[in-house]
C-alpha cells in the first residue's frame, strides 16, 4: 500500500525549472533514496515533502491525507515529518538535551527520560547532553539531529545528504546504523543523496533524478543491472557500453558473445556490461593461437591503489567486429583486485560472466 | 608605498604644527576670552582691528567657564583680555590676583558706578533684569511685584529661567549681596520647587512667546534684539520691570580686563579703551545688541527704558560672589 | 558615536588568531602598552580628583536630590529607549532582510542614514516642528530615532548570516512561524541586540545637544551645565565619576545578559540562501514601518533643515565664516582620525599577531576608556591640562588626543580587521628577505591594512565631525567647527543661520554612514 503518494510534482524558481513533474509512490515501512548529480532539484523535492515550500502544481498524499494540491499546502509545522539536515542544523544556542527536547512539549510527560532513552537509542553517550552542539564531532551531531527528529514521533523522515559531512569510514557505519534504528521504528524514510553508492546500500527503493524528473525508479539491483538508459547506468556505477546485434538472446559484440537479459532481435542496439562481470586470466602470446571465439587483450596501464587496481586492458583480436577500429583502440578500463593485478605489457583473456543489459 | 609614505608625512606634519601652532597664535595680536554675545564681540574687535591695525583672535564662551578657567590657567593663561556680561566673574578672577590695573584715561571714560573701585576691570556694557511674561496668558496686574514673589506657591509651574546661564547666576548673586545667604538659599530652594528650566534666555523668551510658560526672569535685550529681527520670538511678549530697587531690578554689569600676565600689555590695554570709549560705546547705540552703553556721555539704543529710569538696587559689583552662588545652586539642586 | 565597540568583539574569528607568532616586536609592545595607558589616564583622573576632593565633599556632592534626579531621568530614559529601539531594529530588520517587502535595500540604507544627522540636529529638527516638545518622553522619542540604526545595524547583519536550516528544522519540529521566531531566531540575534542596545545606551549616557533642546536633565546635561558655572569644579568631576560607573554598569549588565553561549554556525557546509518570507497583502501595511521610520528620521531633519534654509535665504550662507569652520572641522576630523588610527596600529597588530593575556588587557582599556561620555575625557583632559601640564592645555595637541581616546576603537575594529587579511607569511618572508623587523611590518601588513584603515579612519572623522562637548571644552582658540557654530546660532534660537552648518554636517556624514553599512555587512562574516 502506498503511504506518500507524488503526483506530477512541479516548482519552478523564476526561469528555472526545479521540478518538472514528478511522480513517486512510497511503501509504508520503506526506505526510498532519491539520488542524483547536485542541481538536479532533489533537495527541492524533499523541501516540498517537508513543507518548507509549496509546490507550483501536483500533489502530496501522505497517509491518505492530502498536504498539498498545487499552491495550497499545510505548513511544515504541521505535517509532523522528521527531517535531518545536511549538517544536521543543531541549535547552537542550546544543549544537545534541549536540543533533543526542542520539538517535545515543555511540559510533556517524561521529557527527560525521554531525551535518555532517544540519545541511547542513536548511540550517543549521556554524558553529553550538557554540552553544546559545537563541542561534538559531526557523527555525533548527526545523531543528534536524528534523535531531535525522532522524538516527535514522526511518520515520514526525510534525510537530506545527512552523512556527506562524515569520513568515508564513520559513513559506512553511520548510514548502516541509521537504516537498522529506522527499521527498527518502523519509520518510512525517504534519503537524498548525490551518492550512488549511499544510495543503493540504503535503500529499497532508489530513484534516480535527472533535470528535475525522475529518470528511473526501482530496487537498487533493477536499477543497477537493468538502468534505462546510459546516463542512469554511468550514473550509478562505473559501465562499459557496447554497440551489439542481438539475436536469439544473446548479443555479438565487440567482447564476443555475450547472453543478454532480452529475447527480443534488434540489429542495432547497445548493451551494459559493468566492469566487475569481467574477468581477466593471465596468458602469453602463445597461448591466444588456435582459440578464435576468445577474447584476449594487452594491459597498457596498471595503477596500483590499495585494495583495488586500475587496469586498462587494449584488445587484441576480436572475433566478430562490426566497428572493430573504434573499440579496439579504446581501452577497457577495469577494477580487480590488487593482490593478483597484471602487470603492464601482459596478456589476459577476457571472460564475461552473467547476462549484458540491452537499452531500450 | 604612496599611501604609506603620505600618511608619514601626514603624521610629521601633524607633529610640527602640534608644537608650533599655539605658539603663532601667540604672536600674533591679542587674545581675548569673550564671555559676550558673539556678535557684539566680533563688532568690537572689528571696529578696534579696523582702526588700529591690531589683530584680535576671540575664544567664545561663557563668564563663568572663563573665569574658572582664567583662575585655572593662572599666570600661563593664553589670554589678553577678558570680556563678561555679568559682574561676578570679574571678581573672580579679580581675587585670584590676575588683573593688571586699566589704564587710567580708560577708566576716566566710565562712571565709577560702573567699574571696580580697585580699578581692576571697567564696566563696558550694562543689562537690566526683567520679567517677561506673555500678555496672552498674563495681564498686568497679576504680575510679580517683586522677584521674592516668585518663590510663593501661587507661581508653582508658571515662570522659568536659566538657571545654568550666568546671567541668572548674576541676579542670584544680587539677591545674595541684598538679601542674605540664608534668604538666598529659602528662595532658590522655592525656586526649584515653582520654575522650569530652560537652556538659554532666548530659549526661555521663546517658551514664554509660545505660551508655554507664562513668564521668565531674563534680561532686557533678548526682547529688543528679537523685536529688531523678526519679532517672531517676542510677538506675545511684553516686558516687566520691577524696579523700586528690588533685587529683580538689579543691572548687571559687563566688565572687561586686562591680564596681568599678558605679553601684549599695550594692544591689550587700548582694546579696552577702544570698547569702554566712543568707539565700542556707539557699537552699543547703533548696534543689534541693546544693551546699555554705560560710558561717560554715552547714549544707549533710544528704544530702551532709559537706564536712569530703573530704579535699580545699590548692589557693589565688586564683591558679587559667583563661587558662593553655584555652590547654594548646586545645593538647591538646580545646577 | 562609538559603534566600534560591538563590532570590535565580534569581528575576530579565531581562526586568524595565530599562536605561531609569540616573538613580538618589543616595540610594538612597548607602543600598545603606552597607548593603553594614556588611555587610562582620564578614568585614573576621576578617581584621583575623589580621593583628593576628600570623602566628605564627595558624599555632599554624590548623595543629593539632584544626583538622584538625574540618575532616574537617565536611567528611565535608557529603560524606556532601549527596548522601544530594540523592538523598531529588529522589526525593521526582519522586514529588509527577511520579507520581499519591496525596495528592502533601499530601506536598509534608510535604516542606517539617520546616523549621518547628529543627534542634537535631529533634536533641533524636532523642537522645530514641536516647539512645546520637552521632558523624558521627547527624550524617548528623538533617542530612538537618533540612535536605533546603532541597534539595527548588528541585528540586520546576524539576521543575514543566520542559518535558515535552523529555521526549517524547527519548523519540521512541529514549531509555527511565531514560535520559530521566538525560539529560534531571536535568541540567535541576542549577540547582536545585546551588542547594539550596549552602544545605544552608551550613546544616551554621553549625549549632550540632544536632551539641551528638549529641556531634558541627565548627567551628561548636568556636567556641562557645572562645568559652564565652575569650570573644572568637584561637582562636576564628582558627576562624572556617577555618569562613569553608569556607564560601567551597562557595561557589566551587557556581559551578564550576553552570556558565555556560542551562536557560531555549526556544521560546515555554505548556509543556504534564506528565502524572503512572502508578505503578500501585509506589503501595505509591512511597508508603513519603515516608510514612517524614515519620515520621522529622515523627513523631519530634512524638511527643518530644507525650510529654514529657505527662511534664511541667501543671507545665512556667509561663506567666509562657513568655510572657515568647514576647513577646521575638516582638519580636525583628518588630523584626529590619523591620530587614533596611528596610535590604534600596535594594538591592532597584537591582538591579530599575537593574542594573549596582556592584548586581552590592553584590549579591555581601549575598550573601556572609547565607552566613556565625550564629555568625561574632555573634562579629566582639561583638568589635567590646567593643573600638570598647562603647555598642552587648549592645544591641538589636546583636543586630537581626546579625539583619539574617543574613537580609538573605531579605527581599532577596521584595522583588526584588515591585518587579520594579511597573512603573517609575507611579513615571515620580509623578514627571510632581510628586512628589520619593523621595516618588515611596514612593508607587509601595514602597507596590506591601507585599504581597512582608511575605512576607520573615516569613521573616525565622522565622529569628530559631529562631535560638540568635548570639542567645546577642549578646542584650541579660535577654534570654530560646524557643529560649534550650529550650536551657537541655535543656542541663540537662531535657527535659519545654523541651518547651512547643519546642511553641511549631514551631506557630508551620509557618504560615511554608507561606509559604516558596507563594514557592518563585511564584519558579519559575509
Amino acid at each position: 500500500m502506498s503511504f506518500l503518494e507524488l503526483s506530477n510534482l512541479s516548482k519552478r524558481y523564476g526561469p528555472v525549472t526545479a521540478l518538472a513533474g514528478v511522480d513517486l509512490s512510497v511503501a509504508s515501512g520503506s526506505r526510498t533514496a532519491i539520488v542524483g548529480p547536485s542541481g538536479c532539484g532533489k533537495t527541492t523535492l524533499l523541501r516540498l515533502i517537508a513543507g518548507f515550500e509549496a509546490p507550483d502544481q501536483g500533489r502530496i498524499v501522505l497517509d491518505g491525507k492530502v498536504l498539498a494540491n498545487g499552491g495550497a499546502a499545510v505548513p511544515a509545522h504541521r505535517r509532523g515529518i522528521g527531517v535531518v539536515a545536511q549538517d544536521g542544523a543543531l541549535f547552537p544556542h542550546l544543549t544537545i538535551s534541549d536540543n533533543i527536547g526542542f520539538g517535545m512539549e515543555r511540559g510533556e510527560d517524561k521529557r527527560t527520560e525521554r531525551i535518555v532513552e532517544l540519545a541511547y537509542i542513536v548511540g550517543l553517550d549521556k554524558a553529553i547532553l550538557k554540552r553544546r552542539p559545537h563541542e561534538l564531532s559531526g557523527g555525533q551531531q548527526q545523531r543528534v539531529a536524528l534523535a531531535r527528529a525522532m522524538a516527535m514521533k514522526p511518520r515520514l523522515m526525510l534525510l537530506d545528504e545527512p552523512f556527506s559531512a562524515l569520513d568515508t569510514g564513520l559513513r559506512a557505519s553511520m548510514r548502516k546504523a541509521v537504516a537498522e534504528l529506522l527499521e527498527a521504528a518502523g519509520i518510512t524514510t525517504i534519503l537524498v543523496t548525490h551518492d550512488q553508492a549511499e544510495a543503493l546500500s540504503f535503500a529499497s527503493q532508489v530513484a534516480v533524478m535527472r533535470e528535475g524528473k525522475f529518470s528511473q525508479v526501482g530496487t537498487p539491483r533493477d536499477l543497477y543491472l537493468k538502468p534505462r538508459d546510459r546516463m542512469v547506468a554511468e550514473f550509478l556505477g562505473d559501465a562499459i557500453i557496447l554497440p551489439a546485434r542481438i539475436a536469439d538472446g544473446f548479443a555479438t559484440s565487440p567482447l564476443g558473445r555475450i547472453a543478454v537479459d532480452t529475447t527480443e532481435n534488434r540489429d542495432i542496439a547497445r548493451i551494459m556490461l559493468r566492469p566487475e562481470q569481467i574477468g581477466l586470466k593471465r596468458t602469453s602470446r602463445e597461448g591466444m593461437s588456435g582459440t578464435p571465439d576468445m577474447l584476449f587483450g594487452e594491459v597498457t596501464e596498471s595503477e596500483f591503489a590499495g585494495a583495488l587496481c586500475m587496469v586498462a586492458v587494449r584488445l587484441l583480436n576480436n572475433p566478430d567486429p562490426p566497428d572493430a577500429a573504434a573499440i579496439g583502440n579504446t581501452p577497457l578500463i577495469l577494477r580487480k583486485s590488487g593482490m593478483d593485478a597484471p602487470a603492464v605489457g601482459e596478456i589476459v583473456r577476457l571472460t564475461v560472466s552473467g547476462k549484458a543489459h540491452v537499452f531500450a | 608605498m604612496k599611501y604609506a609614505l603620505s600618511a608619514l608625512a601626514g603624521a610629521t606634519a601633524l607633529a610640527i604644527s602640534l608644537i608650533a601652532g599655539p605658539a603663532a597664535a601667540e604672536n600674533d595680536g591679542i587674545i581675548v576670552y569673550n564671555a559676550q554675545h558673539e556678535s557684539l564681540a566680533k563688532e568690537w574687535a572689528e571696529g578696534f582691528t579696523k582702526e588700529t591695525g591690531i589683530k584680535v583672535t576671540l575664544r567664545n564662551g561663557g563668564d563663568s567657564d572663563f573665569s574658572n578657567q582664567i583662575v585655572a590657567e593662572g599666570a600661563a593663561s593664553p589670554a589678553d583680555v577678558f570680556l563678561t556680561e555679568n559682574s561676578p566673574a570679574m571678581v573672580l578672577v579679580e581675587n585670584a590676583g590676575l588683573f593688571a590695573p586699566v589704564d587710567a584715561d580708560t577708566l576716566a571714560q566710565v562712571p565709577q558706578d560702573y567699574q571696580a573701585s580697585s580699578g581692576k576691570w571697567v564696566g563696558i556694557a550694562a543689562r537690566s533684569t526683567v520679567f517677561a511674561y506673555n500678555k496672552t496668558k498674563l495681564s498686568a496686574d497679576k504680575l510679580p511685584k517683586s522677584l521674592l514673589d516668585l518663590a510663593d506657591p501661587s507661581w508653582k509651574g508658571r515662570w522659568a529661567a536659566s538657571p545654568s546661564g550666568a546671567d541668572f547666576q548674576a541676579i542670584v548673586s544680587a539677591l545674595l549681596q541684598l538679601k542674605g545667604e540664608a534668604a538666598t538659599a529659602d528662595w532658590l530652594k522655592a525656586m526649584k520647587a515653582n520654575f522650569t528650566a530652560y537652556k538659554g534666555n532666548s530659549t526661555v523668551m521663546k517658551a514664554v512667546n509660545a505660551g508655554e510658560i507664562e513668564g521668565g526672569v531674563i534680561y532686557h535685550y533678548y526682547y529688543f534684539g528679537d523685536q529688531a529681527k523678526t519679532g517672531e520670538n517676542s510677538k506675545n511678549v511684553e516686558l516687566h520691570y520691577f524696579k523700586n530697587q528690588d533685587p529683580g531690578a538689579f543691572v548687571s554689569v559687563s566688565g572687561g580686563g586686562v591680564l596681568a600676565s599678558s605679553k601684549h600689555q599695550k594692544e591689550a590695554q587700548a582694546f579696552l579703551k577702544w570698547v569702554a570709549g566712543k568707539g565700542g560705546q556707539e557699537v552699543l547705540k547703533n548696534g543689534q545688541s541693546f544693551e546699555y552703553a554705560v560710558g561717560k556721555g554715552a547714549e544707549s539704543n533710544p528704544k530702551l527704558v532709559p537706564l536712569t529710569d530703573l530704579q535699580a538696587p545699590k548692589v557693589d559689583a565688586a564683591t558679587l560672589n559667583s563661587k558662593k552662588v553655584t555652590d547654594l545652586m548646586t545645593a538647591a539642586g538646580l545646577l | 558615536m562609538q559603534s566600534a565597540v560591538d563590532l570590535a568583539r565580534s569581528s575576530l574569528p579565531s581562526k586568524t588568531r595565530r599562536r605561531a607568532h609569540r616573538r613580538v616586536a618589543p616595540s610594538i609592545v612597548t607602543a600598545a602598552v603606552l597607548v593603553s595607558l594614556l588611555a587610562l589616564v582620564p578614568l585614573a583622573f576621576i578617581i584621583w580628583i575623589a580621593v583628593q576632593t576628600g570623602w566628605e565633599t564627595v558624599s555632599a556632592l554624590i548623595f543629593r536630590p539632584r544626583v538622584g534626579e538625574l540618575l532616574v531621568n537617565t536611567g528611565l530614559l535608557v529603560l524606556l529607549t532601549v527596548p522601544i529601539a530594540i523592538v523598531l531594529s529588529v522589526s525593521l530588520a526582519w522586514l529588509t532582510e527577511r520579507t520581499d517587502l519591496p525596495g528592502a535595500r533601499l530601506w536598509a540604507w534608510l535604516c542606517v542614514a539617520p546616523l549621518a544627522i547628529p543627534a542634537f540636529v535631529h533634536s533641533y529638527a524636532w523642537i522645530t516642528i514641536l516647539p512645546g516638545l520637552h521632558g523624558l518622553w521627547a527624550g524617548v522619542l528623538v533617542s530612538v530615532i537618533a540612535y536605533f540604526p546603532l541597534l539595527y545595524l548588528p541585528v540586520s547583519a546576524a539576521l543575514r548570516r543566520l542559518d535558515p536550516a535552523l529555521e526549517d528544522a524547527a519548523a519540521a519540529l512541529g514549531l509555527g512561524p511565531w514560535r520559530v521566531f521566538r525560539r529560534v531566531v531571536l535568541p540567535q540575534l541576542r549577540l547582536a541586540i545585546c551588542g547594539g542596545s550596549l552602544l545605544v545606551g552608551l550613546h544616551l549616557l554621553a549625549e549632550y545637544g540632544l536632551y539641551v533642546f528638549i529641556r531634558f536633565d541627565t548627567f551628561t546635561t548636568a556636567i556641562v551645565d557645572q562645568f559652564q558655572s565652575t569650570f573644572n569644579g568637584p561637582a562636576a568631576n564628582m558627576l562624572a565619576g556617577v555618569l562613569v560607573s553608569c556607564c560601567f554598569v551597562l557595561l557589566g549588565l551587557e556581559v551578564l545578559v550576553r552570556g558565555e553561549e556560542r551562536y557560531a554556525r555549526v556544521g560546515s557546509g555554505a548556509a543556504r540562501h534564506q528565502p524572503r518570507a512572502h508578505l503578500g497583502r501585509a506589503t501595505i501595511l509591512c511597508l508603513l514601518l519603515p516608510g514612517i521610520t524614515t519620515l520621522l528620521t529622515i523627513g523631519v531633519p530634512f524638511i527643518t533643515i530644507g525650510r529654514w534654509l529657505v527662511a534664511g535665504g541667501t543671507e545665512v550662507w556667509r561663506f567666509d565664516e562657513i568655510g572657515l569652520a568647514l576647513g577646521q572641522t575638516l582638519f580636525l576630523a583628518l588630523a584626529g582620525a590619523l591620530l587614533a588610527t596611528i596610535a590604534a596600529m600596535p594594538m591592532a597588530w597584537i591582538s591579530i599577531r599575537a593574542p594573549g593575556p596582556l592584548q586581552r588587557v590592553l584590549e579591555g582599556c581601549n575598550y573601556i576608556v572609547g565607552s566613556l561620555p565625550g564629555v568625561v575625557i574632555a573634562l579629566a583632559l582639561v583638568t589635567i591640562t590646567v593643573r600638570i601640564a598647562l603647555p598642552l592645555y587648549q592645544t591641538l595637541f589636546t583636543i586630537l588626543v581626546a579625539y583619539a581616546l574617543m574613537f580609538l576603537p573605531r579605527a581599532l575594529v577596521s584595522l583588526r580587521a584588515s591585518i587579520a587579511q594579511a597573512p603573517i607569511e609575507l611579513e615571515r618572508a620580509a623578514s627571510s628577505l632581510g628586512r628589520a623587523p619593523l621595516n618588515a611590518l611596514w612593508s607587509t601588513t601595514i602597507r596590506l591594512s591601507a585599504p581597512g584603515a582608511a575605512a576607520g579612519m573615516a569613521l573616525v572623522a565622522l565622529g569628530i565631525m559631529n562631535e560638540l562637548t568635548a570639542t567645546q571644552m577642549l578646542a584650541p582658540n579660535g577654534t570654530r567647527t560646524l557643529a560649534m557654530a550650529f550650536w551657537s546660532y541655535s543656542g541663540e534660537i537662531d535657527y535659519a543661520s545654523a541651518s547651512p552648518y547643519a546642511f553641511i554636517m549631514v551631506a557630508m556624514s551620509l557618504p560615511l554612514t554608507w561606509l559604516l553599512y558596507v563594514q557592518s555587512k563585511r564584519m558579519a562574516g559575509r
